[in-house]
């Protein structure tokens, strides 16, 4: 298949042949088995030039009307669920054409080869089938035209449209003796693929929203001309206006009802014309029916009255026809909200025979006429269509779009309650060059889960969840927002907010002005991944779903991860940066460090089948199945299970924690406030929840250093850079602590582009391809200390005893069993003063001057050791692995260091001291028991490693 | 022409490769620059703007909410650098309103290469160690004057801060600036400046500071001069001039403007 792709992407023009990948992507995306013309259609959609959307537009019969599009949108996106999912394709692979799709390709071939009859001496293949032969050919297949035909568009007249324009222009460019094909043909393709908004500098982010509403106060003009429009459709058309905007359409219609109370519009109709407002009279939905009733008898009496030229219903705000109760979930609430549309599709039947029998009078020039008028966000409108199909006609509607002005009035204040100053500097830490957070992904993300619709999953599945959420709405936010831009008449995101989304504040903006009607797509696909992982939650673990019965073992962290979600997702809902950062504020002490040791052994346990987690644990796949932790867990088991009983073990695992968490707690509390302290000043809500993750299951672990593993793992990076796997981490994970491990090893060129993703925010892998840094945190670990922590270090003082045990430590390594440890070990055990240093949020690579504990003492002998690259050379004498680095390299990554949030420096100490105090209780408590000390030994290793583990 | 820099009057003067923003206090707008800017013009590029409220501003853009706090004015401030492009600036504050310039630069340091603050305060009110100048009750009375009748209080108000006589040019410019203002919003803006508190601001502030200041200023004391070289955060620098009065570079340009001229040419050293 792969071959046949490439010849038919020769085919193509470039323009052609990413859509086509696109689409191809888009199916992979969906995990469907092949890709079809519907993906192609969608797509096609979805693409920021917006051809085929604004051919949708300009042919569709009734009205030109952007909602129309949406709907369009929607039933493709619906169809595309419908497809099938393939089971077995793997991963990696895509899919390949459908039959379907393949002859729409010929189709535009021969179409293409057709319109140019000049260049029928050219080979084949030098004949590029242009985008809008694409368009044409896609629109002639039937499964695309039976979609089309639901949102009521009629692909005949879509393509009709295209060929017009098709034709119209390439005669006037063929007079214009346009050669360039790409501004061969087509009057409405913006040459330039995505327009730039000319208006864009006039916006700001710090500007007063009052000067955006006041200046385009030729807003009043606007309106004016709104007004008129609607008078139009009143007068002329005789239909009945809906205004459909975000934006106060309600001003308009308070305008226009204004004047003509005022009696300001004086021809004809309209001019003794009563106004009659129902909105407050539709408050108990239940009796809206028979209020409509009465009105009609009001309606009556006062068209009975000769002055009278007619009356005007104004509706109000549409939403009271298919506004739901939020439903709790439960028999009642079902009932509840079938009474509400019962409710409203009576209101519709109702006020439906009010308007024919009114109409019929006035058509029979029995003096006056009923008019209704409404408004409706575009999303209301959407579900009038959908729950009153038939409202539209009976009730003669005509939707009017009314434009957004400005960006939504009111979140200009809010960035000042936000604060310049409340958060304190740190919070601008984005403005001065720091990396990317971009929240507008997860934003939706929590959007999208309601109380009402909030699934109730696993925390492991919900994690799930998310990430494939995470997966979908990139993509999707990118298309939508494209969209959005292509089609608003005036933009909305000044040039430079765009170029500067990754600064917080501004994807704030980004945020708000993105409206809610693609908020309902993403709504729609994130309940169908809500669907599909509570019911493989349901298989899974059943257990999750049966509260009484169940291990408890289970329970009790799945519990508690799960309010921990909670709470998360509750503030999140409403994310409003105000309320967030007080929130986090509130909850910061929800959160306590211990939460860490205690949970990660529940988490361990992976749901079977998610291919997630395979992917997650790029460095070390041996570690998806056992964390730290739990690796040191059973080696336990495994040891003492031989000579000692369950409660023993218990005590035992108890005593070692006891000792971790107290000799690591120090350490680990600063990586923790470190990670707090980001969380409060920057976009808070997002890095709580990548701290639940932290807690809750395994930071993602990328390693960077020499392979230390065995074999099996190749398969994994086989072809992939270091710089590959952190991207595609990233790229799968945008919401997750990512751990770099040994980036001491890494080559310069990962550690310049970790360090110039922290300067921009986003990655490029070694393709050249970008990805934002999302809102991942980054913790960096190395082993070597920077010659400028050493201080630090200095402080642990470095007895000679433990030197020696460290060397014993060395020594043991090498004795030991079991290969794979030993190697790991043995890195860490090298540089026996080991200081991993996490660093917090795109960290950057520490600078491993070489200075590793044998230089540290000797820094400490002569007390002002010079901190320059030239002094390394001497050290690595002591150490081989120095040879590694050079002194460039370290200028690099202390560079690097610098730029990093947070050093966080592991005291060296706690090795020694533990595996002193483990092997001493262990020997004590075992030496009745003949055990030979290699185990011992083989413990002590592994508690360094589990300590490393925290690091 | 942009809509901030409409708003704003935004006025863009001289050339030059330094960008010098010139921002005024309460009660004045950017004419109280009218004797510096011409001895600027040949070295700097000047740009000057009224700060909302302001008399020569629409009173439709003043949002209430908005400028509740100071920080209305230094997102007004930052729209209008943002607007221009401009890419770092010196800038001169006047009054308490010359903090809009430290909070801007806490927030966008890279816009600003250096503060010139003139009779700048952090707090009018007197406080627990700390003179700001004024007792609540004199707000209060202020609040009340204004409410009352805003001409007489204008009347009143004008020769008291700028330091001279009813008559001298500067407090009938001042004076006139002031009344200039929308009464209801010149309350407001009042109420901002009288009783806002910025000095937990001030450790914050990482560019360097020039203060210039009036020996003898009713609405600023020396003491704040020195409070604010205590408390920035970054390099800062006192200069008291032996001029009087709050509105020094209206009252006595002579004394003033060399002194501001020298500090902008000049950084602070070691």
């Amino acid at each position: 298949m792969r071959a046949g792709l490439s010849t038919i992407q020769q085919t193509l023009t470039p323009e052609a042949a990413s859509v086509l990948n696109n689409s191809i992507a888009e199916a992979s995306r969906r995990n469907h088995g092949q890709t079809t013309p519907l993906h192609v259609a969608a797509t096609l959609l979805a693409s920021p030039s917006g051809f085929l959307r604004q051919a949708c537009i300009k042919s569709h019969p009734n009205s030109s009307h952007p909602l129309q599009c949406r709907a369009l949108e929607l039933c493709f996106s619906v169809s595309l669920e419908r497809l099938p999912t393939a089971q077995n394709l793997s991963p990696g692979h895509d899919p390949p054409i459908s039959n379907a799709l393949m002859a729409a390709l010929k189709r535009a071939q021969a179409h293409q080869r057709r319109g140019c009859p000049e260049q029928q001496q050219q080979p084949l293949l030098a004949v590029k089938v242009e985008l809008e032969q694409l368009i044409i050919s896609i629109l002639d297949d039937p499964s695309v035209s039976r979609v089309m035909r639901e949102a009521s568009f009629s692909s005949p007249a879509v393509k009709a449209t295209i060929e017009q324009s098709l034709n119209s222009s390439s005669n006037s460019s063929a007079a214009a003796a346009a050669s360039n094909s790409n501004s061969f043909g087509f009057g409405f393709r913006t040459p330039g693929a995505v327009p730039v908004p000319a208006p864009a500098t006039n916006r700001n982010l710090y500007v007063n929203p009052r000067l955006q509403q006041g200046s385009i106060a030729q807003s009043g003009q606007q309106r004016n001309e709104e007004v008129k429009r609607l008078v139009d459709i009143l007068l002329k058309k005789k239909r009945n206006p809906v205004l459909v905007g975000e934006s106060e359409p309600e001003m308009v219609v308070r305008e226009l009802l204004k004047r003509i109370e005022n009696k300001e519009i004086g021809d004809g109709l309209l001019k003794n014309v009563q106004v009659i407002h129902l909105e407050k009279n539709f408050q108990d939905k239940t009796q809206t029916a028979a209020k409509i009733m009465e009105l009609g008898g009001l309606i009556e009496t006062r068209i009975a009255n000769l002055d009278c030229g007619g009356v005007i219903l104004d509706l109000g705000d549409l939403k009271w026809l298919v506004e739901q109760p939020v439903n709790f979930a439960g028999a009642g609430g079902v009932q509840q909200q079938q009474i509400v549309s019962e409710a409203g599709q009576a209101a519709v039947t109702e006020m439906g025979k009010l308007l024919a029998r009114f109409g019929e009078r006035s058509g029979s020039g029995g003096g006056g006429r009923v008019w209704l008028i409404g408004t409706a966000t575009c999303e209301t409108y959407l579900r009038c269509q959908v729950y009153h199909p038939s409202m539209e006609t009976d009730w003669d509607l005509q939707a009017v779009p009314i434009a957004p002005r400005a960006p939504l009035p009111g979140m200009f204040p809010r960035l000042g309650t936000n604060g310049i100053l409340s958060n304190s500097v740190e919070s601008f830490s984005p403005l001065k060059g720091f990396p990317t957070i971009t929240p507008t992904p997860p934003r939706r993300l929590t959007e999208n889960l309601d109380p009402a619709q909030r699934m109730s999953c696993c925390p492991q599945c919900m994690h799930n969840y998310e990430q494939e959420l995470a997966k979908t709405i990139p993509k999707e936010s990118e298309i939508s927002s494209s969209e959005f831009k292509s089609e608003t008449t005036q933009q909305l995101l000044p040039q430079w907010l765009k170029s500067a989304k990754s600064q917080d504040v501004d994807a704030k903006t980004l945020d708000q002005t993105l409206t809610k009607d693609q908020e309902l797509i993403f709504k729609q696909k994130s309940l169908e991944l809500q669907k599909k992982w509570h019911y493989k939650c349901l298989h899974l673990h059943p257990v999750y779903h049966q509260p009484n019965v169940g291990s408890e073992r289970i329970t009790q962290p799945a519990l508690s991860t799960m309010s921990l979600y909670n709470t998360n997702l509750l503030p999140r809902q409403h994310f409003q940066p105000k309320l967030g950062l007080n929130r986090n504020i509130g909850g910061s002490p929800q959160l306590n460090p211990n939460l860490f040791p205690s949970q990660s052994p529940g988490q361990a346990i992976t749901p079977p089948g998610s291919p997630v987690k395979t992917d997650l644990v790029l460095g070390r796949p041996k570690s998806s199945e056992n964390t730290p932790e739990k690796g040191h867990e059973e080696s336990i088991k495994d040891f003492f299970g031989v000579v000692a009983s369950e409660p023993q073990i218990k005590l035992h695992d108890l005593q070692a924690n006891k000792l971790l968490s107290a000799l690591d707690a120090d350490s680990f509390k600063r990586l923790l406030k470190g990670l707090l302290e980001k969380v409060l000043t920057g976009l808070a809500k997002r890095r709580w929840h990548q701290l639940y993750q932290i807690s809750g299951t395994n930071p993602i672990m990328v390693s960077l250093g020499a392979r230390r593993d065995d074999g099996e793992s190749e398969v994994n990076f086989r072809g992939k850079t270091g710089l590959d796997r952190t991207v595609e981490a990233v790229r799968r994970n945008p919401f997750s602590v990512i751990m770099l491990e040994d980036i001491d090893e890494a080559d310069m060129l990962v550690r310049a582009s970790i360090k110039r993703a922290m300067e921009r925010g986003r990655l490029s892998d070694s393709h050249g391809r970008e990805i934002s840094l999302g809102n991942v945190i980054f913790i960096l670990t190395a082993n070597w200390l920077p010659d400028n922590l050493n201080f630090l270090s200095n402080g642990v003082s470095l007895d000679e005893e433990k030197l020696i045990s460290l060397a014993s430590g060395g020594w043991q390594l090498r004795l030991s069993l079991s290969k794979k440890t030993a190697k790991r070990h043995a890195s860490w055990l090298q540089d026996e003063e080991r200081s991993a240093k996490p660093k917090k949020n795109s960290g950057s690579a520490l600078s491993f001057d070489l200075n590793e504990t044998a230089g540290a003492e000797e820094d400490k002998a002569d007390g002002s050791r010079n901190s320059s690259d030239l002094t390394i050379d001497h050290e690595d004498e002591h150490v081989p692995n120095n040879r590694l680095l050079t002194p460039t390299v370290s200028s690099l990554s202390r560079e690097l260091l610098n730029s990093v949030d947070d050093n966080i420096v592991f005291k060296p100490l706690d090795f020694g001291l533990i595996r002193c105090e483990v092997s001493n209780s262990i020997t004590k408590r075992f030496s009745p028991l003949s055990v030979i000390e290699s185990h011992l030994k083989f413990k002590t290793r592994r508690l360094k490693r589990l300590l490393v583990g925290y690091g | 022409m942009g809509i901030v820099e409409e708003a704003h009057n935004v006025k863009v003067l001289g050339s030059g490769e330094q960008v010098i923003v010139l921002s005024h206090g309460f009660g004045s707008d950017q004419s109280i620059w009218r004797y510096l800017v011409p001895h600027m013009v040949e070295d700097y590029r000047v740009i000057l703007y009224d700060n909302m409220g302001a008399g020569t501003t629409n009173p439709e853009y003043f949002d209430f909410e908005r400028y509740s706090t100071i920080e209305g004015f230094v997102y007004d401030l930052l729209a209008i650098l943002e607007e221009l492009q401009v890419k770092s600036c010196i800038f001169i504050g006047h009054s308490a309103l010359s903090m809009v310039g430290a909070i801007a630069s806490v927030s966008r340091p890279d816009l600003f290469s250096k503060l010139i603050m003139l009779s700048a305060t952090p707090r009018l009110l007197n406080d627990e160690d700390y003179q700001g100048g004024m007792e609540r009750r004199d707000v209060e009375q202020i609040f009340e004057g204004m409410r009352s009748n805003y001409e007489a209080w204008c009347q009143g108000f004008a020769p008291l801060v700028v330091g001279g006589d009813m008559d001298s040019v500067a407090v009938q410019e001042f004076s006139r600036t002031l009344f200039n203002m929308r009464p209801d919003i010149a309350l407001s803006l009042a109420q901002v400046i009288f009783l806002t508190d910025m000095r937990h601001v001030l450790p914050l502030v990482t560019t360097p500071c020039h203060i210039l200041q009036s020996m003898k200023d009713m609405a600023v004391p020396v003491f704040v001069s020195e409070y604010l070289h205590q408390n920035i955060g970054g390099q800062s620098i006192v200069e008291v001039m032996p001029t009087g009065g709050h509105l020094p570079q209206l009252s006595s340009p002579e004394t003033v403007i060399p002194v501001i001229l020298k500090h902008i040419r000049l950084d602070i050293t070691e």
